[in-house]
């Protein structure tokens, strides 16, 4: 018996064009490189009791109030720096419970700067903040 | 005198792996981002000395420098109707890590509006994480 020789066929194309796929890959880098975030978020986490309506003032407790960018620790004015120190020696790390408690009372026109400020220092010094929202007729 | 030339190879760069290299940075990036749901908000972050880095949360509530609220990047109206909408979310939340919901507040805006907005996300179960930028302590 002789042997026969198949010619193998001939297919269009052997191979998958696969040049556009690094430019398609590319495209889709710079648009996650666009869309992403890459500075690291910077603030403090703070929990703040929920609270009921009250009349009564509370009692032997640490009270901030900022009135028109002036802060008032325990009815004494401060600034920021003073604010910190006094914190710092309350030893509020130490404390548990409600003795962490920090009141932070607003009254009159109050931006978030020094709002913020104020959280800051009261978080970082190991208070709980408790915000006494009162509710004003005008400014 | 004669110079025989040189017979010049043609190079070839191989960019056939170009394309694994380049999906594997995707794959990357597609694991490591944070999708900002609060772009194109315009908001000036308040400034202090005493901030530490806090991880990102999926639930973000912004206010911009006009006052205007937001959830998601969508307007919010109301301080209520942002309770509303976190109470829908946080529902199911058990953990902590959960309950975080980012607050970016523009640094003007004035406590009749941020003071709401804050008191809407504890009363839904939500645990503030304040956003701000950090500052360099003043030596005096």
């Amino acid at each position: 018996m002789i042997g026969t020789r198949r010619k193998p066929r001939r297919t269009g194309c052997d191979d998958i064009p696969v040049a556009s796929f690094s430019d398609i890959a590319f495209l889709l880098i710079i648009f996650f490189i666009l869309a992403t975030t890459l500075v690291q978020t910077q603030g403090f986490h703070t929990e703040f009791p929920r609270g009921e309506k009250s009349d009564k003032p509370p009692t032997k407790t640490t009270t901030v109030q900022l009135h028109k960018g002036t802060i008032t620790l325990n009815d004494a004015q401060v600034d920021l720096a003073r604010l910190k120190a006094a914190l710092a020696k309350l030893k509020l790390h130490t404390r548990t419970g409600d003795d962490k408690v920090v009141i932070l009372e607003a009254t009159g026109r109050v931006g978030y700067q020094r709002y913020f400020e104020v959280m800051a220092a009261i978080t970082r010094a190991g208070g709980t903040i408790c915000i006494v929202r009162e509710e004003e007729e005008g400014p | 005198m004669t110079r025989r030339r040189r017979r010049r190879r043609a190079i070839i760069v191989p960019v056939v792996s170009m394309g694994d290299i380049a999906f594997l940075l995707i794959i990357f990036f597609i694991l490591c981002s944070n999708i900002a749901r609060e772009a194109g908000i315009p908001v000036t972050p308040p400034l202090s000395a005493d901030l530490e880095q806090v991880d990102e949360s999926t639930l973000v509530v912004a206010i911009d420098g006009g006052g205007q609220l937001y959830f998601q990047g969508r307007k919010v109206h109301t301080a209520e109707s942002l309770e509303a909408e976190l109470t829908t979310h946080l529902r199911d939340a058990t953990s902590d890590k959960r309950r975080r919901v980012l607050f970016r507040c523009d640094q003007a805006v004035d406590r009749s509006v941020f003071e709401p907005a804050m008191d809407a996300i504890t009363r839904a179960g939500g645990i503030v994480v304040a956003v701000g930028a950090k500052s360099t302590p003043t030596r005096k």
